[in-house]
């Protein structure tokens, strides 16, 4: 794996609506901008040999330091892949859509549900929002929430930016009745 | 009446590879930026600005060099510095100009890091989503060409038409590959020489 940067963004947010979160609502992004494995091979049939290789190291390059940046217990989330033009949304797909990349989180965070995602193709700079929901009830609707990153000269045509989100509590000021309410 | 600040965001970046090549030396760059209510806000033209300078322009200071200092690994880990201000577009420019111009604010972030040199800076008014690219340069040696480098910052939804983001920046070391010498090794060059030259 040919790692060019890491972005990390650390989001605290002191107040809503005109009132007061305390404590401060924390989420948190890490963006690995890597070289796409798949660059220049053409139609690539069978994308596992590269899966078992890269997949297992992004896991734990990424985990670790979104946890670390985080601060606190993850309460919320969730995945992203944005693939540079030359490549196929599969390419990314294929790095975060596996266990061997989304267990690495899942350890590191006590979690046990399915990481949202999103995955895109897009030019560099693009903006990108990742989804998030809780990580051991993903019926959770105060966890329900979205966190928007963007890297400026990423990616390029032949890169994909792989990203983990984390947050500590659900939306700041979150008062929606349960799901459960409505059943 | 509302909190001053909405929220902090802090952004990180490491640099490991350029052109497919590992860098000389792994720089980290952060930056910190508050959204903060515009103090002035509502209130016309306001002549004398100091009251709030006074007031704000201290706490946000540490509250941003702190989270530098955090994302860098320490006080002594940092090399270059640099701030900056995005005025939401009801606000006057000189809003911003107002909370990072002035020793309460330049001052907290110089003396954190034990800097000597006078602080880099943009200020612009924007509407929210506005990317501003924050210049740096050396914390004790603004002359020091290696460290001329920028880093951007883009808060999604902020600066409101009456917010303000205020925002500091700090990196780890020089440009990564840095190799464009220094006034030092410059060769003697007239500028008659330079007039002549085409591309």
């Amino acid at each position: 794996m040919n790692v060019r940067k890491i972005v990390t963004f650390v989001e605290e947010i002191h107040s809503e609506g005109g009132n007061a979160v305390r404590p401060a609502a924390r989420t948190a992004v890490v963006l690995a901008v890597i070289e796409n494995p798949w660059a220049g091979e053409g139609f690539v049939d069978d994308l596992a040999p590269l899966i078992d290789k890269v997949a297992p190291e992004l896991g734990a390059l990424l985990a670790p330091r979104v946890v670390e940046a985080l601060g606190a217990p993850v309460e919320a989330y969730g995945k992203a892949a944005i693939v540079g033009l030359d490549g196929e949304i599969e390419h990314g797909s294929a790095l975060i859509h596996t266990l061997k990349f989304g267990d690495h989180f899942r350890t590191a965070a006590n979690a046990t549900t399915l990481l949202p995602a999103v995955e895109k193709r897009a030019p560099a700079g693009t903006v990108f929002d990742i989804p998030l929901k809780h990580v051991t009830d993903a019926t959770t609707r105060s966890h329900h929430q979205t966190v928007e990153a963007r890297v400026a000269d990423a990616p390029r045509a032949d890169e994909i930016v792989v990203g983990l989100a984390a947050a500590a509590q659900g939306r700041p000021q979150a008062r929606l009745a349960p799901l459960s309410s409505e059943q | 009446m509302d909190p001053l600040i909405r929220k902090i965001v802090t952004m990180t970046e490491d640099v490991v590879a350029e052109l497919g090549r590992p860098v000389d030396r792994i720089t980290r760059r952060a930056v910190a930026a508050a959204v903060i209510r515009n103090p002035w806000h509502g209130r016309g033209y306001v002549a004398d600005l100091q009251p709030e300078v006074r007031d704000v322009a201290p706490c946000l200071a540490r509250a941003l060099t702190g989270r530098l200092i955090d994302a860098l690994g320490g006080a002594d880990r940092v090399e270059a510095f640099g701030k900056a201000a995005i005025v939401g577009v009801d606000g006057e420019t000189e809003h911003g100009s107002a909370l990072i111009h002035t020793p309460y604010f330049g001052d907290v972030l110089r003396d954190a890091v034990d800097g000597t040199s006078i602080i880099a800076f943009a200020e612009q008014r924007a509407a929210p989503g506005a990317p501003l690219t924050v210049p740096l340069w050396h914390k004790t040696a603004s002359a020091t060409r290696s460290h001329y480098q920028t880093v951007e910052i883009r808060v999604g939804d902020a600066p409101r038409p009456d917010e303000i983001v205020v925002i500091a920046a700090a990196s780890s070391g020089s440009r990564p590959n840095a190799r464009i010498g220094d006034r030092t090794t410059d060769s003697a060059v007239e500028i008659t020489e330079l007039e002549g030259a085409t591309p």
